[in-house]
């Protein structure tokens, strides 16, 4: 792959999503499907260059590869600089194979403002990619603020009937935090520039990184610090108790939207806990890990608990990501090497399985426009192959083993198990409990007798359209192959993970006498 | 006077001719439009080319020091050029469909950019004040401008007793400062002050009457809660494009006042009012965000948003006086990208209510998406940009300020984390108008109306400003750091 040595692979992946998006908006708006083929052209290229990366990269000890890096406003020492390892890799291809699943599947639910519609994903696209590869803290900020302006209008003009609420209250969460995170970053940078005696590199994440390593965020400082960074990432994750924008969003949302929002929007406050606020307050880390080891347990508990009394089909699957995405969390703040492997892993898992079961939900809803759990008894003799692709789904996020969803949480119990053998019980009473609500969902919507709401549809109730299945198929295809082989992803992670817990797994606890 | 003070003053002298000339065309071509603003837009650009010529690297004064050309000045002159020449650009379209006219209007506008001018190179006392006072007079005029507008003149009234009455509280004020130092030279004010402080007397009861005054009769000025009644009412009467003037202009004008004032005369004294600048900013920031939270009026929320950019542009002044040049070089930073933004949110509503009789209430913002799409898409630029969402110059005039707080520390860091919670305040009330443009369906029948050319070439300037300002901040770092140097 030398041929594609010399080219700027990820600018190129960050930026061809914007160049389509402003391509797009010259287009006549009275022609909507010049909208839909260009961003799924633009998206599917986007894709390519993103596993001509994959290709080319080489798994090493997890340095960054395909560094671009440009002076921006050197006043600050703030750079235009993004690169790639192993860990940001796998998001930025789960990034680029779930944007162009999603808009193929908005093709026919989206009818109106299409090419508005076409720019937000593609405006959205650009940010997502963008903080997985920002090596800058600056950028990495403006790449996550700027997620948030097309999921906002996502939401709010092509949601359900409650969805300025829901819009609303998704952007003020996210901003609250974010903005936090921002004094911390600026802290961060300043502290830097006071011990180094200039702005050079204060924003540079591997420098941070390095000058984190040597102690200088600890006490006081890296305590608070990493409670503002924390908050940003765990209300993006969510965790419990800033989960409660994420149901509202969800409902609301567009199919599409609930599967971006689901696959990558919620990875992106574990990839911040790993990239960012894990490495740079390791003493902090260590001191607020068992905060967040428990309300990971509750989130995992409180997730599935809920998830159990949905009527609504698509809450169900929002509940179950505020239970899987605990998994995240606990994986991380163990600071074992299986076990944020598996966080990890854990993460694509969810991604894909989630995403999938969104665009089912998407799929029945499109034909009944209803959700409720309750009248959809018997899909499966009406609709076989949905059911079977629901199944299929289903399953997998229950965790069956073969499926990846088994070995993300496996390997998360496994490094609980090391630190706190009493989580990993907790966490493991759970699995069983999931099984419990995905299984007698399933249970409810597929077998029975068929129910008279679905009666009352007749021929309006047709089963899976081929381009429907061909949104699932590559996710079910990942689900099965990352199931049995998990290396896959381990291996190209491992070195970043291990980065990652360097300078933590040194660390001792801040003394604060607080809860030790 | 000699030649070099003349030919340093010669903007100021450019500006006043200019205002004069304007006025002379109209007398040869009454009422016709063509040839003020053909008069205008020339005289700004003479004015603007020198200023930039006039302008020097170090500092020189002139008329025996009490006028001075720095950075600073040079700075906030081509921004009081660009308000004016922006404004006289989006508000012929507003006055004609109101059979207002337009020249008188440049006129005014001009003479009141004169003052400001004047304002941001004082080096005496006395001058400062003659330049506030040509700085705000043509302001009460301009507010009431729509005279058959009762609530304009209601504004315009409200506007003038609190202008003049905090005018004559910070006239009081110089005179103390006057009567304990003797001198009204800023310089000479300055070092008598700093050796008074570092006597280590404390603070003696005239002085510190001085300084109460003084800060009451800015804070007026500026806006900052609990100075801030007159500001809702002047700007939801005045005619839109004399909103957005005031919410600018004098705005930038009364920070100018401010940094050669308490950046430089009262410096030594920076330890005592700096306690009370930070006081004002958490109040003002918070209280504005607050109530505009409430309103329905969008022209009202502005004002208190306005407001509340007072407090941000406040916590830079904070910083600044807690020792950080960083955070003059914020608040700088933060006036320009406030100019561009808040001028471009308020052009796209004086468009909208073009036709005389729409009114500034959300629900003429329903639907706008469908109405007029770009003028819908512009003001979402300029509202994000006033929340602070990158890559837009609003944000990064807050990181800057906020850099500023966090570098200086100790209570100026809470101060920063106010801020921050406050932008997310804010957020809530501009997005809400976000949803109305965007999600909302229209209410009524409100017809559509071309707009001039020129309102969309000052849209198009604000546009491309805000985002530069945004996107390349290193365009404007180096001449704001020049100009916050020259006061350091």
């Amino acid at each position: 792959m030398t041929a594609l040595a010399g080219l700027p692979l990820v600018s190129l992946t960050i930026f061809l999503p914007l160049l389509g998006a402003i391509l797009i908006g010259f287009t006549p708006s009275g022609r909507p499907n010049v909208a839909r083929y260009m961003a799924l052209g633009v998206a599917l290229l986007a894709w390519v260059v993103s596993l001509a990366l994959l290709v080319s990269f080489v798994a090493t000890n997890g340095e960054f590869q395909f560094v671009d890096q440009a002076s921006w406003i050197p006043m600050f020492g703030i750079q235009y600089k993004v690169g790639v390892d192993g860990l940001s890799l796998v998001l930025v291809v789960l990034t680029t194979t779930l944007t162009w699943i999603s808009i193929l599947a908005s093709f026919s639910p989206i009818q109106n403002r299409v090419k508005e519609y076409m720019i937000s994903f593609l405006v959205l696209e650009v940010g997502m990619i963008g903080v997985f590869v920002a090596m800058d803290l600056f950028l990495f900020y403006i790449f996550w603020e700027l997620v948030l302006v097309p999921m906002y209008l996502i939401i709010g003009i092509w949601g359900g009937k409650n969805r300025i609420y829901a819009t609303m209250k998704f952007v003020l969460y996210t901003l609250v935090g974010s903005l936090l995170m921002l004094v911390a970053i600026l802290a961060a940078a300043f502290t830097y520039q006071g011990a180094t005696g200039g702005w050079t590199n204060a924003f540079d994440i591997q420098a941070l990184t390095a000058f984190a390593a040597q102690g200088n965020f600890n006490g006081t400082f890296g305590f608070v610090a990493f409670a503002a960074f924390a908050l940003a990432f765990a209300i993006k994750v969510p965790m419990f108790p800033f989960h409660t924008w994420l149901p509202d969003a969800h409902v609301e949302a567009p199919t599409a939207g609930s599967v971006i929002l689901a696959a990558v929007l919620l990875k992106l406050g574990g990839y911040g806990f790993i990239r960012l606020a894990v490495p740079l307050f390791p003493e902090a880390a260590q001191t607020w890990a068992p905060v967040i080891i428990v309300l990971s347990l509750i989130a995992i508990i409180y997730g599935a608990i809920v998830a159990l009394v949905q009527p609504d089909l698509k809450k169900l699957v929002a509940y179950s990501s505020v239970s899987h995405m605990g998994f995240v969390t606990l994986g991380i703040f163990v600071f074992q090497q299986q076990g944020m492997q598996g966080a990890i892993l854990q993460m694509v898992n969810h991604g894909l399985i989630t995403g999938a079961l969104f665009l089912l939900v998407g799929v029945i809803y499109e034909r009944t426009h209803d959700r409720t759990i309750a009248k959809m008894g018997g899909l499966g003799a009406k609709t076989p192959v949905y059911a079977a692709a629901f199944g299929f789904f289903v399953f997998a996020s229950v965790g069956l083993p073969g499926l990846s969803g088994f070995v993300g949480e496996f390997l998360v119990l496994v490094g609980t198990f090391a630190t706190s053998p009493a989580a990993a019980a907790v966490a493991a009473f759970v699995m069983i409990l999931a099984a419990g609500y995905l299984l007698w969902m399933f249970q409810r919507v597929a077998f029975g007798e068929v129910s008279d709401f679905l009666k009352g549809l007749g021929d309006h109730l047709t089963d899976m359209r081929p381009v429907e299945a061909l949104t699932l198929v590559p996710l079910g295809a990942l689900v099965v192959v990352f199931g049995l082989f998990p290396g896959l992803i381990l291996d190209l992670v491992a070195g970043s993970v291990s980065n990652a817990l360097a300078a933590v797994q040194q660390a001792a606890p801040i003394a604060l006498g607080l809860w030790r | 006077m000699n030649f070099s003070d003349a030919v340093t003053l010669a903007p100021f002298i450019a500006a006043i001719l200019v205002a004069a000339s304007i006025i002379v065309v109209d007398f040869i071509a009454p009422g016709r439009k063509v040839p003020a603003l053909a008069v205008t837009f020339i005289g700004l650009a003479l004015v603007a080319v020198l200023v930039v010529l006039t302008g020097h690297d170090g500092k020189f004064t002139a008329f025996n020091g009490s006028y001075v050309v720095d950075p600073l000045t040079t700075f906030l002159d081509v921004l009081f050029v660009s308000i004016a020449a922006l404004t006289v650009a989006f508000a012929p379209d507003y006055l004609e469909e109101r059979k207002l006219p337009v020249a008188e209007f440049n006129a005014v506008l001009v003479f009141a950019m004169s003052g400001a001018m004047l304002l941001a190179g004082s080096a005496d006392l006395l001058v400062l004040f003659l330049g506030l006072e040509l700085m705000v007079l043509p302001g009460y005029v301009l507010a009431g401008y729509h005279k058959q507008d009762g609530f304009s003149t209601e504004g315009a009234i409200k506007y003038f007793l609190l202008g003049s009455f905090s005018s004559a509280i910070f006239l009081f004020g110089l005179a103390f400062v006057w009567g304990l130092t003797g001198t009204t030279r800023i310089a000479e004010v300055s070092t008598i002050l700093g050796s008074i402080v570092a006597g280590a007397a404390p603070l003696s009861p005239g002085l510190g009457m001085g300084l109460a005054f003084l800060t009451t009769g800015v804070a007026f000025k500026i806006a900052a809660v609990p100075f801030h009644y007159w500001t809702p009412d002047a700007y939801q009467g005045s005619p839109t494009p004399v909103t957005g003037y005031l919410s600018v202009g004098p705005k930038v004008a009364a920070f100018a006042l401010i940094i050669r004032l308490f950046g430089q005369a009262l410096w030594p004294l920076a330890a005592d009012w700096n306690v009370v600048v930070m006081v004002l900013a958490a109040l003002t920031m918070t209280l504005g965000n607050l109530v505009a939270l409430t309103q329905d009026n969008v022209k009202r929320m502005l004002a208190y948003s306005s407001i509340a950019h007072t407090g941000y542009m406040l916590v830079g002044l904070a910083a600044f006086g807690a020792g950080k040049i960083q955070g003059m070089e914020g608040l700088l930073y933060y006036s320009a990208a406030y100019v561009f933004m808040n001028l471009g949110a308020f052009a796209v509503i004086a468009a909208i209510q073009k036709r005389s009789g729409v009114t500034s209430n959300l629900s003429s913002f329903a639907g706008l998406v469908r109405r007029e799409p770009g003028l819908a898409l512009l003001l979402t630029l300029f509202l994000l940009s006033l929340t602070g969402i990158p890559p837009t110059a609003g944000f990064f005039g807050k990181f800057y300020v906020i850099l500023a707080a966090v570098q200086a520390g100790g209570w100026l860091t809470a101060l920063a984390i106010l801020a921050v919670l406050n932008a997310a305040v804010a957020a809530f009330y501009y997005l809400r108008v976000v949803v109305y443009m965007f999600m909302r369906d229209p209410v009524g029948d409100i017809p559509v109306m071309p707009h001039g050319r020129l309102v969309w070439t000052g849209l198009a300037v604000a546009t491309v400003m805000t985002i530069v300002l945004g996107l390349f901040p290193s365009v404007l770092l180096d001449i704001v750091g020049n100009a916050a140097a020259a006061i350091g």
